[in-house]
């Protein structure tokens, strides 16, 4: 599978004197993928992201933005991704276009095409009618979907973002979503931290969980799934005849364990930790009700990010 | 892949010519300055004080050339009132360049908006270059809005057009040297309020500390014309001298006027020792001016070469 990476790195260690912030990173994104870099507070994800948008300068290993070493071609690694840290940087007495007119200059964007790419990217973020307002003044939602409107300027093929939603309020943090979505459409691979896991659930492509400075699970959400949760959770409710659907149960190939859980309203409920495929899982649920075993309901239990990323990660916080 | 908006990538040349000509950093720094009142109530108490001065000045001089000849020397106000003026702008210079320039690297940092330029293409030429123009257009719109004050003197006489070119050649060679050596220590300094202090210690060594350093020495080694016999040693103590005042804005300032005054010259000019011998000196603006653009080329390289180390 030769999928094209456009950020890699190859055993990237960044030490600050005894602390090794980010230790043996293997990281690999592929092109227009929306990849969600999770870990615990203090993990490495900013360092791994500074390191990336050539702010600091790794110890060893190598790193590689849209095919370009950060090391030896910074230049050409800014022009390709557009970098948002998880602070907003206020510049007093400007306004909201003037923001936009110095980065865009910044980037090198003549002149005579800013005033256009201006407009095109307040509408964008719909901020359109806070154009002549003073940047400090907005609010920190704005101020987020600002800082986003910033990085799209040059028209850049990755985006790097430090945990763009962090301090929104819900409806701000669903805004930041669909703008991500929206720019993953147009082609841009999306490259960002977060440890609100519902946003990165709803969203990424891919996973890399991080973990003091070292990865501990990487690839697509799917495959992580699978990784971690090698077995598939089905939780059946039975009107009665416990003991018969246990018996029953444990006689069909795939199934490791059967657990008993709380009582719904009256009626029993067990998990069945299942090996099996689809296939498998219906021949379940025919076994049962072959031999008139009372089943209420029967159920999957998807698990939801949250879940994975407790058993990924150990909490270990360096 | 991506979509061209339509510019091509500029090759070097025309690059370092956008730094000066078409500046994000200078474009940005003036808009910020000029909104609001504040740039103008700087400008309006930089004036008022300025005038004020100059009418006491005024008072002053005019009553005492007054009562000694009873007939005023008109053409000795406006030489005193001219050099007032131009002494209050050169404190006014030294001390007010470096306070729009500590602030500039340290206050990108300490406004968290230093990495952010950091990512973009600007380059830290551009960054410093944008810094210092927008600071000494400043300074510039001070000295020239001073000139009608200066043109006062005009009336009296006793004042060249020269004079008032080479004043404002001196002035801007210093307000250049402070202005970059207040870039230089923001750029060294976490904390604009370092970066400012150690400015303004720079600024008044040159402004004062020096020539009290010469003055005490001097005084020191009981120096005066008498006690040296030798030639070459009169002719490097001139050197030496010329040398050291020409680094001081003040002097050079007076010296030249001298120059001026008795020589008749702004350029070279010969002088008689002792012995009889004659040689060659250079009316002090043009060591002076030399000496100062040097050390702000090399202090903007230093600047530059500080920024591009930062590494948070």
């Amino acid at each position: 599978m030769a999928e094209e990476l456009i950020i890699e790195t190859h055993g990237l260690v960044k030490r600050y004197g005894k602390l090794v912030a980010v230790n043996n990173l293997s990281l690999q994104v592929p092109r227009g993928a929306i990849y969600g870099f999770v870990g615990p507070n203090g993990a490495g994800k900013t360092t791994t992201m500074r390191i990336l948008t050539t702010l600091i300068t790794p110890t060893a290993g190598d790193a590689y933005v849209a095919g370009y070493s950060v090391v030896d071609y910074p230049r050409e690694v800014r022009r390709a991704i557009g970098y948002m840290p998880d602070f907003f940087g206020v510049y007093d007495d400007m306004k909201v276009w003037e923001y936009l007119d110095f980065f865009a200059a910044c980037y090198e964007i003549p002149e005579r095409d800013r005033p256009g790419l201006i407009n095109d990217l307040l509408a964008l973020v719909d901020l359109s009618h806070r154009r002549d307002d003073m940047v400090e003044k907005l609010s920190r939602g704005m101020k987020q979907r600002l800082s986003l409107a910033r990085t799209l300027a040059h028209d850049p093929e990755v985006l790097i973002l430090d945990e763009p939603a962090s301090g929104l309020d819900p409806r701000a943090r669903i805004e930041i979503r669909e703008l991500l979505v929206e720019m993953s459409r147009m082609g841009k691979t999306i490259f960002f931290s977060s440890h609100i896991l519902a946003d990165v659930a709803e969203i990424c492509t891919h996973l890399g969980i991080i973990e003091s400075g070292e990865m501990v699970a990487q690839g697509t959400v799917a495959d992580i799934r699978r990784q971690l949760m090698p077995t598939r959770e089905i939780q059946i409710t039975l009107l009665g005849q416990v003991e018969q659907a246990k018996e029953t149960l444990l006689h069909v190939e795939g199934v490791t364990g059967i657990n008993d859980m709380p009582d719904d309203h009256g009626r029993r409920r067990i998990r069945v930790d299942f090996t099996g495929d689809d296939e498998g899982v219906s021949q379940l649920l025919f076994a049962l009700s072959s031999r008139g075993i009372p089943v209420v309901n029967f159920a999957e239990e998807t698990h939801d990010l949250e879940t994975v990323f407790m058993r990924a990660t150990k909490g270990i916080v360096s | 892949m991506t979509t061209q908006l339509g510019h091509a990538p500029q090759n070097g040349l025309r690059r370092r010519w956008g730094y000066l000509v078409d500046n994000p950093v200078f474009t940005k720094e003036i808009r910020g300055r000029m909104r609001g009142s504040r740039a103008f109530a700087v400008l309006t108490f930089y004036l008022v004080v300025l005038g004020a001065f100059t009418g006491l000045m005024y008072l002053a001089v005019a009553e005492s050339s007054m009562s000694v000849s009873g007939q005023s020397n008109v053409g000795e106000i406006g030489r005193t009132l001219f050099v007032s003026i131009v002494a209050i702008e050169m404190l006014l210079v030294a001390f007010i360049a470096p306070a729009f320039t500590a602030g500039a690297i340290s206050g990108e940092r300490e406004h968290q908006t230093f990495d952010l330029l950091r990512t973009t293409l600007l380059s830290p030429v551009a960054l410093v270059l944008g810094k210092l123009t927008s600071s000494m257009l400043y300074v510039l719109l001070l000295l020239l809005a001073a000139v009608p004050l200066q043109s006062i003197a005009f009336f009296f006489g006793g004042v060249a057009e020269t004079e008032v070119i080479l004043s404002f050649v001196i002035l801007i060679c210093t307000a250049l040297l402070f202005s970059t050596i207040g870039i230089y220590f923001s750029a060294r300094s976490h904390r604009t309020l370092s970066a400012s202090v150690l400015t303004y210690v720079t600024a008044t060594f040159f402004t004062f500390g020096l020539p009290v350093m010469i003055g005490g020495i001097l005084v020191l080694f009981g120096f005066s014309p008498n006690n040296i016999q030798s030639t070459t040693t009169q002719l490097a103590l001139l050197y030496i001298l010329g040398g050291v005042l020409s680094t001081n804005p003040a002097a050079t300032a007076l010296l030249t006027q001298y120059v001026l005054l008795n020589q008749q010259t702004i350029g070279t000019f010969t002088y008689t020792l002792s012995g009889g011998e004659t040689i060659t000196l250079i009316s002090p603006w043009i060591p002076f001016s030399v000496i100062y653009l040097t050390l702000t080329a090399i202090v903007f390289a230093l600047a530059v070469h500080r920024v591009r180390q930062i590494e948070n």
